[in-house]
């Protein structure tokens, strides 16, 4: 028993046969017509309390579904969920003082009320005593870069820097987990590095804090997370830290083949070649990348004569280390890219 | 030249056929039998009855005076003003802070003042039904003297479509002026609308207005329309009042339509103005909610 | 020790909870509500300016029909109160629906505070804020008309009018979730209760002027007894044209007041579950 609640207590989050089934009502010609979105499927995750936890997939994998979920605002259709030690559909009150959520592209608050008083005015949902609010508000946007602008109306401010605001609305009640939706989207390179840098620094300061990214940028997750799940469809592929689930390619040989016009070569017939276990592609106006998972170096011998016999023009080969990107490939089958052009269902729901 | 002008007028069109066609997918249906209850007979019959109601409380129910007519025919067809001024109006509001597609509209090849207009057909379509049903009820349960065999029809549908352009005109201004301004909790054409009820002699004549706040009745194109409206369907009853029977019925459509021509003038300038003004200063894609 | 020198550490004080964090919700949403409206002074010209020329109608109406002056005064007071009506059905009632298409809906159930308190907040802060506007449309009305009270009991004229408004803000609250289940339609409703309530709660005049049945169903409206009182209490005839006497309705509002703010925990409570299971709180239906 008492090992029990010790393992509860060091856990912030965890999922068991998570399941949401959505209903989507037909168009004013077929409302009788309902139809059902599998949006989470079975999804079991333990995240430790000091974790950095990403949730890596597609537009449309139920990333933000999980996420919803887990921040009280959506039920599970089976399954149950804690947060913080709290179960989020029968003591949500409880869950809510412990979390907060951002997500990208948002465009919460009040476009007549300046940066200062919309972070305030959400400061004090949380019960934050007005004078410490206003500190913390002032030192948070100067680590985003946004002090210059605390007295500007949040409907006079760029995408970017409403997203800036966002960010420290999440930071600014001090949760015990934090939820981050995409937090980068529509940043750019510099902002993004800065958000990135602002999210450790704060998990540094606070060994118990957690924080629940989810993120389709596969360079962030790796760069950030200690821990990675990859889910595609509603299911999670893939559980464990950058490294490992890296590890499991390290025998396997990644080859990238840069060609001209696949003149009619199917991709799928270069999985048959000897020594390939996964090919995937990714087009562009020029030219198409080929990555490939080869068992040994040595198949890529059959890959060559195989391109070559097509008439396919190589421009360019690269070995490289795997990436989690490589990751998601070797689970799906394909890129995540692939995934997302071949019509995602939405952004997640 | 020849060409371009063509290709304006085009433009033009199919700016307004588009914007009819979307302001009917998300205004009002008619086959929506609750959307139908509430614009087309619930709202309208109750405002004519908050009227009906005040002149009962101090007439003791008696309708066979000259007021009551005019009461009711003023307060029916100024349906059509807020309708129309509203309809055309709320397409900003509604594109902008709620749809958030007004930029898209903005940067698309369209004519913005015809797309307005556009989006304003379906609410006097609706208007239009509205006006119906309250005439006809007052003259069936109310005693409003309605005679279809002695309605000067010319009259009537020369007034009732230059009255009509001269709304949509009206409507191109507010419109024009909500690009820059915030969006509060009402609707500015019907808060206008509900504004101009005062000095157009809808439903009181002009003579009871004090003396220095007649001139504004007189200058704005809606008390002569309501006039021409009332001389068409009931000529003796409009006649009852003095404020505008020194001028004949020809005299009143040309001076309709000499205001409403000033008004198109104007709502072009106005329209070029607040247009520019809301791109300087960023308001085309504001959020302004508090 | 405070920590804006270190966003960062944790909160050195406790966060506050219970009442106080109820407190600090209500005040926190009433802000934009008063602070929003000053910053954009185009209100003043559309919230005041012109329905006070709609209401100038009213009373020309009056005037032309030859009622008694006291009518004048009904108009006046009756315009003001439509500020209030106005507010509760475009700033109360389809308040959520806009706040779930801005996005905020998901981030006010997301915190921990009480969803009453942020709809408290709402209604304190507009009515703040439509105050103003009804104070205006007093005094200028009541000088322009040059509009004569006669006041019998000044007390209770307050009473009335706090219980009213809290009766209607009440109604409004309720209302919000209601018109946040009904979504799109929302705007459809607000639109149904302008003119049909201004008739029947005898916006414009007594509303004694309808049969005992009509007047006592469209009692509902906390608008109807609330102004029938206020007259009474205000002018000459106001007793003689008054439907019930002032004791009675101020009774009966009180009872309207506890039940709509049960009705609007309830319709609150019960949005909420019904919003999440079925994943309608943060989508926006465009």
């Amino acid at each position: 028993m008492v090992t029990e609640q010790t393992t509860l207590s060091n856990l912030a989050v965890e999922v068991e046969n998570l399941e949401r089934i959505y209903k989507i009502r037909g168009s004013k010609k077929e409302k009788n017509v309902r139809k059902e979105l599998v949006a989470l499927k079975d999804v079991s995750l333990q995240i430790k309390r000091g974790e950095l936890f990403g949730l890596l997939g597609p537009n449309g994998a139920g990333k933000t579904t999980l996420i919803k979920i887990l921040t009280t605002l959506l039920a599970p259709t089976s399954g149950w969920a804690r947060v913080a030690g709290y179960d989020v559909v029968k003591e949500p009150g409880k869950v809510r003082t412990q979390i907060n959520m951002v997500s990208g592209g948002e465009s919460s608050g009040y476009g007549l009320l300046t940066v200062r008083e919309n972070l305030w005015m959400f400061s004090q949902f949380y019960g934050l005593p007005s004078k410490e609010a206003n500190q913390r508000i002032e030192a948070l946007l100067k680590i985003v870069g946004l002090e210059d602008r605390i007295h500007t109306k949040s409907s006079d401010l760029s995408t970017g820097l409403r997203q800036k605001m966002n960010i420290v609305r999440g930071f600014l009640t001090d949760p015990q987990v934090l939820f981050l939706d995409e937090p980068t989207l529509g940043l750019d390179v510099g902002a993004s590095r800065d958000v990135r840098h602002l999210i450790r620094n704060w998990l540094d300061q606070d060994r118990s804090r957690t924080l629940l990214l989810t993120t389709h940028y596969m360079v962030e997750a790796d760069e950030l997370c200690d821990r990675v799940a990859i889910i595609n469809q509603g299911r999670v592929l893939a559980c464990d830290t950058p490294s490992a689930l890296k590890q499991q390619l390290q025998r396997d040989a990644l080859f990238e083949i840069s060609v001209g016009a696949l003149n009619g070569l199917a991709v799928p017939t270069l999985e048959r070649v000897p020594g390939v276990r996964k090919v995937a592609s990714e087009e562009s106006e020029e030219m198409t990348v080929l990555k490939f998972i080869l068992d040994e170096d040595a198949a890529l011998g059959g890959v060559i004569n195989k391109l070559t016999e097509s008439n396919v023009k190589i421009v360019r080969l690269d070995k490289h280390e795997p990436t989690l990107e490589d990751v998601f490939v070797s689970l799906v089958g394909r890129s995540m890219a692939e995934v997302e052009k071949e019509g995602s269902n939405g952004d997640g729901k | 030249m020849q060409n371009i002008s063509a290709l304006n007028r085009s433009e033009s069109w199919r700016s307004f056929w588009m914007a009819t066609w979307l302001g009917w997918q998300i205004e009002s249906n008619w086959t929506d039998p609750f959307l139908f209850a509430v614009y087309s007979i619930v709202k309208p019959l109750a405002s004519a009855g908050i009227l009906v109601v005040m002149y009962t409380v101090i007439a003791k129910g008696n309708f066979n005076t000259p007021i009551f007519p005019y009461i009711y025919f003023g307060n029916a067809f100024y349906i059509y003003v807020g309708a129309v001024m509203s309809g055309i109006s709320w397409a900003v509001i509604d594109d902008r802070e709620h749809y958030k597609t007004l930029k898209y509209m903005y940067i698309a090849p369209i004519h913005i003042p015809a797309y307005w207009l556009g989006r304003g057909v379906a609410r006097f379509l609706t208007g239009s039904i509205a006006v119906v049903i309250t005439i006809a009820f007052g003259a069936l349960f109310l005693q409003v003297p309605l005679d279809l065999a002695k309605v000067d029809w010319p009259l009537f549908f020369v007034s009732l479509f230059t009255g009509i352009a001269m709304l949509a005109m009206m409507g191109l201004i507010l419109a024009s002026i909500t690009l820059l301004i915030a969006h509060h909790f009402f609707l500015i054409g019907e808060a206008v609308a509900g504004a101009l009820y005062l000095f157009s002699g809808a439903i009181f004549p002009l003579d009871v207005l004090p003396a220095w706040l007649r001139p504004v009745g007189f200058a704005i194109p809606i008390t002569y329309w309501l006039e021409l409206m009332r001389r068409s369907l009931v000529g003796n009853v409009a006649q009852a009042f003095p404020t505008l029977s020194h001028f004949s019925n020809l005299q009143l459509v040309g001076i309709l339509v000499g205001l409403s021509v000033i008004f198109g003038i104007a709502s072009t300038f106005i329209f070029r103005f607040c247009d520019y003004r809301a791109r300087e200063r960023g308001l085309i894609d504001r959020v302004s909610n508090y | 020790m405070a920590t804006g020198s270190n966003p960062l550490a944790s909160l050195p004080v406790e966060k506050a909870s219970g009442w106080k964090l109820f407190l600090k919700t209500v005040i926190a949403r009433a802000y934009p509500r008063i602070i929003g409206q000053q910053r954009e002074k185009s209100w003043v010209f559309f919230d005041i300016f012109l329905p006070m020329l709609a209401i100038s109608s009213y009373v020309f109406v009056y005037r032309a029909i030859g009622a008694s002056e006291d009518y004048v005064g009904f108009v006046v007071i009756g315009g003001a109160m439509t500020a209030f009506w106005l507010n509760i059905m475009w700033s109360m009632s389809s308040q959520l629906y806009w706040e779930k298409e801005q996005g905020n809906l998901a981030l006010y159930i997301m915190a921990p505070n009480s969803m009453m308190a942020v709809l408290l907040g709402m209604a304190v802060g507009g009515m703040f804020a439509t105050l103003l506007r009804a104070v205006v449309i007093i005094l200028l009305g009541s000088w322009f008309f040059h509009v004569q009270y006669v006041v019998v009991n000044f007390f209770q004229l307050l009473a009335v009018f706090f219980i009213s408004m809290t009766a209607l803000y009440g109604m409004g609250m309720m209302s919000a979730s209601l018109f946040l289940l009904l979504s799109r339609e929302a705007d459809h409703l607000a639109q149904l209760a302008m003119e049909p309530v201004y008739l029947v709660s005898g916006m414009y005049f007594p509303i004694k002027a309808f049969s005992f049945w009509i007047a006592a169903a469209a009692s509902i409206i906390p608008l109807t007894l609330g102004l029938d009182a206020m007259r009474q209490l205000v002018f000459q005839s106001g007793a003689t044209l008054g439907f019930l006497s002032v004791t009675v309705e101020l009774t009966i509002l009180s009872i309207l007041c506890v039940s709509f703010l049960i009705g609007a925990r309830a319709l609150l409570a019960y949005m909420e579950k019904l919003a999440i299971r079925e994943g309608r709180l943060t989508e926006s239906r465009r």
